[in-house]
């Protein structure tokens, strides 16, 4: 299962929606009787990031994550033009990262070199979270199927959007919410090319 | 690369439960969402399911109401 409708129901409690379940199993559990189980991760919440500087060290962590997933992504999918475009997103990711970097510079007192920025900061954030493999067992994507991998890529451009959304209503500063804003609406076209992708697989 | 301040929780229900959730309320009373793709929609989808394909549902929260239960595949 990609993760996909579990991404949607977070999104729509997130705006005011009184109850929202995600449909285990999705469309497959309907159809057959067949268990898929309940989702019980007993993850925390994002808290959403108080301060420019968090804000912006939690997006690095996040588009370092986006990125280590579609470059461990590439050798798993048959399909070459999922192959091609995962790698096209892994380097984007990058452009997200210098330019969130970059803000951080801007934003912080001291300066501090990419390398230190990386080991010291961002690590520490992402400390004690689940590995990508973590991440992968979670969702357990058929590797065979591409379509399967792509719906796990939606869902997790799906979170990065609904993130910068999140941290770009939260902060008071106009400036770093433009950025996320824009780093958001870069998530989304994202998501519309995989969604695109999707579609030229089912016919 | 460690994700966990990612995601968050939310309510999961099997189909056996839905069912039972379902069962005996009209369409105006429930919304089922369908955030696959139209491609996937069309080859199969639960009866009464509104589709908004997850790359539009930004847009498109508007739609659905939100005091009613929603269930999402």
């Amino acid at each position: 299962m990609g993760g996909r409708s579990r991404v949607a129901a977070q999104m729509l409690s997130g705006k005011g929606f009184s109850e929202v379940y995600n449909l285990a199993g999705g469309i497959k559990g309907w159809t057959s009787e067949s268990a898929f189980g309940v989702e019980e991760l007993g993850l925390s919440y994002f808290e959403g990031a108080e301060t420019p500087e968090t804000n912006l060290i939690v997006a690095y962590s996040l588009e370092q994550g986006l990125r280590d997933f579609y470059l461990s992504m590439i050798p798993a999918v048959k399909n070459k033009d999922a192959r091609d475009l995962f790698q096209k997103l892994a380097d984007i990711e990058i452009n997200h990262q210098n330019r969130i970097y970059n803000e951080y510079l801007s934003f912080s007192e001291q300066s501090v070199s990419r390398e230190e920025f990386e080991q010291s900061i961002v690590a520490r954030v992402a400390e004690g979270g689940l590995t990508t493999q973590e991440y992968l067992n979670i969702f357990k994507p058929d590797l065979e199927s591409s379509v399967d991998i792509i719906s796990l890529a939606m869902s997790i451009e799906a979170q990065a959007l609904d993130l910068y959304q999140r941290a770009a209503d939260k902060t008071s500063d106009e400036r770093s919410k433009k950025i996320l804003m824009k780093i958001a609406e870069e998530e989304r076209v994202h998501l519309n090319e995989l969604g695109k992708l999707m579609d030229s697989m089912n016919t | 690369m460690r994700w966990k301040q990612f995601l968050t929780p939310v309510k999961s229900i099997d189909a056996e439960q839905a069912r039972s959730h379902i069962t005996g309320k009209s369409p105006a009373e429930v919304t089922i969402l369908d955030v696959r793709q139209p491609g996937e929609y069309e080859s199969g989808h639960i009866p009464g399911a509104k589709l908004i394909p997850l790359p539009d549902l930004t847009h498109r929260m508007d739609e659905i109401a939100k005091d009613k239960p929603t269930f999402v595949y």
